[in-house]
């Protein structure tokens, strides 16, 4: 469905549908490398392949959340204010957002068979979860009501906040005691401490979520603008039926 | 709903406003307040285990109150009787011996971190629950550490790879 000239008539594209193409096939080959091709760790068995979704999860999470705030600085300072900026900012939490959860759940069922439970108040586990609900909060904003500048306005500001907790959320395990290890690979430079396959296991899981994300961040875009077009057409119907009603 | 006329939303010119960046200094003062507070708050709140060699000396780890302690499960220290496991926690050539009511779970096993929660008692450690802290070293299974892991635990020849 087309609502107007400058509205999209669907969300897929040539070049998005390539995309897709590629995110499955990297998917697959994820699955391949994560559950057949790399060795077990000689401490935890097999539960470190849950390391192949649980590390590039909380990446594309801290990604999409800087993207946000980007966008929404964009929006904030541009002189158009384009509300695309914002639509980018509003889908890219959404993914976030979503990619928080998957990291919460697969370091739970990690923490399980590894430390023994499913969930310690510590540091890293308890800023990551106040990130979660910081963002819940942010798309909770959104959808507050009025025109669609006044949403990006309010929730633009409120990325540039919520984005400084990524930092807190990475260096509390350097900067507090924790029940979770420090990272193994990012802050280390060439002393890595991942064996073989492992390393390129993860490397290849960052890039098969990140195109992941690209993905779905264009689509949730494209949806959004089909939204705001719908909510657009409606208002001009009212406007309408206003004036009708005071027979203008 | 907005009945406000309007043109194209994309359209829509923006008159030029003054930024109040007395309020803005205001709200990045306020922000790195908050943070410093937090970070205070949190580094004597929420770390969350005494290291062995800091049970009795550091603030919160004294006396027989209940505390979370962490150290580095001994070799050939561990041992399980009559539904108990007992073992002995090392940090900075510290000791701490443990007694554990039942299977500690997880990864335990010996040359691995572990936070155990409890009291001390008698200077023994009583402890109801415990949580292996598994290191940042992720080393992948195979033939020419299989053999050697049928002289030491797997942890060990980690520690010491």
């Amino acid at each position: 469905m087309q609502l107007d000239k400058t509205s999209p008539s669907g969300t897929g594209t040539p070049a998005t549908r390539t995309l897709g193409v590629l995110v499955i096939a990297s998917l697959i080959a994820l699955s391949l490398f994560g559950l057949v091709f790399s060795a077990e760790d000689v401490v935890q068995g097999s539960t470190v392949r849950i390391m192949y979704v649980h590390v590039p999860s909380i990446w594309v999470a801290y990604m999409a959340f800087a993207f946000t705030a980007i966008s929404s600085a964009v929006y904030l300072t541009a002189k158009n204010r384009s509300l695309g900026w914002d639509r980018f900012a509003g889908a890219s939490a959404e993914i976030g957002v979503l990619f928080v959860a998957i990291s919460l759940v697969t370091g739970s069922l990690w923490g399980r068979l590894t430390w023994g439970t499913y969930w310690v108040w510590d540091a890293r586990l308890t800023s990551t979860a106040f990130l979660f609900i910081t963002y819940i909060g942010y798309l909770a904003v959104r959808r507050l009501g009025g025109t669609h500048r006044q949403r990006a306005r309010r929730s633009g500001v409120l990325a540039l906040l919520a984005v400084l907790e990524i930092p807190l959320v990475h260096f509390s395990v350097r900067v507090w005691r924790s029940l979770h290890q420090e990272a193994s690979v990012a802050d280390k430079g060439t002393d890595v401490e991942l064996d073989g396959l492992m390393l390129f296991s993860l490397f290849f899981g960052l890039v098969a979520f990140t195109l992941l994300f690209v993905w779905l961040v264009i689509h949730r875009q494209r949806t959004l603008w089909l939204e705001d077009a719908y909510a657009d057409k409606g208002l001009d119907a009212a406007i309408v039926a206003r004036r009708e009603e005071a027979g203008v | 709903m907005d009945l406000t006329p309007r043109s194209n939303s994309e359209e829509t010119i923006v008159p030029k406003r003054k930024r109040n960046w007395f309020a803005i200094a205001v709200i990045v003062i306020a922000l790195v307040g908050g943070g410093v507070i937090v970070s205070q708050f949190l580094t004597s709140a929420i770390d969350y285990y005494c290291n062995v060699d800091e049970v009795g000396s550091r603030d919160g780890c004294e006396g027989d109150r209940r505390m979370r302690v962490q150290g580095i499960v001994e070799q050939y220290s561990v041992k399980e009787l009559n539904g108990s496991t007992t073992f002995s926690m090392t940090f900075n050539m510290k000791n701490l011996n443990v007694v554990y009511q039942g299977d500690p779970g997880g990864v335990f096993q010996e040359c691995i971190p572990v936070v155990a929660h409890g009291r001390l008692v008698n200077g023994k450690f009583e402890s109801d629950r415990i949580e292996v802290k598994h290191s940042n070293q992720y080393v992948e299974k195979n033939e020419t550490r299989m053999d050697r892991a049928n002289s030491e635990a797997a942890a060990c020849s980690v520690q010491k790879d």
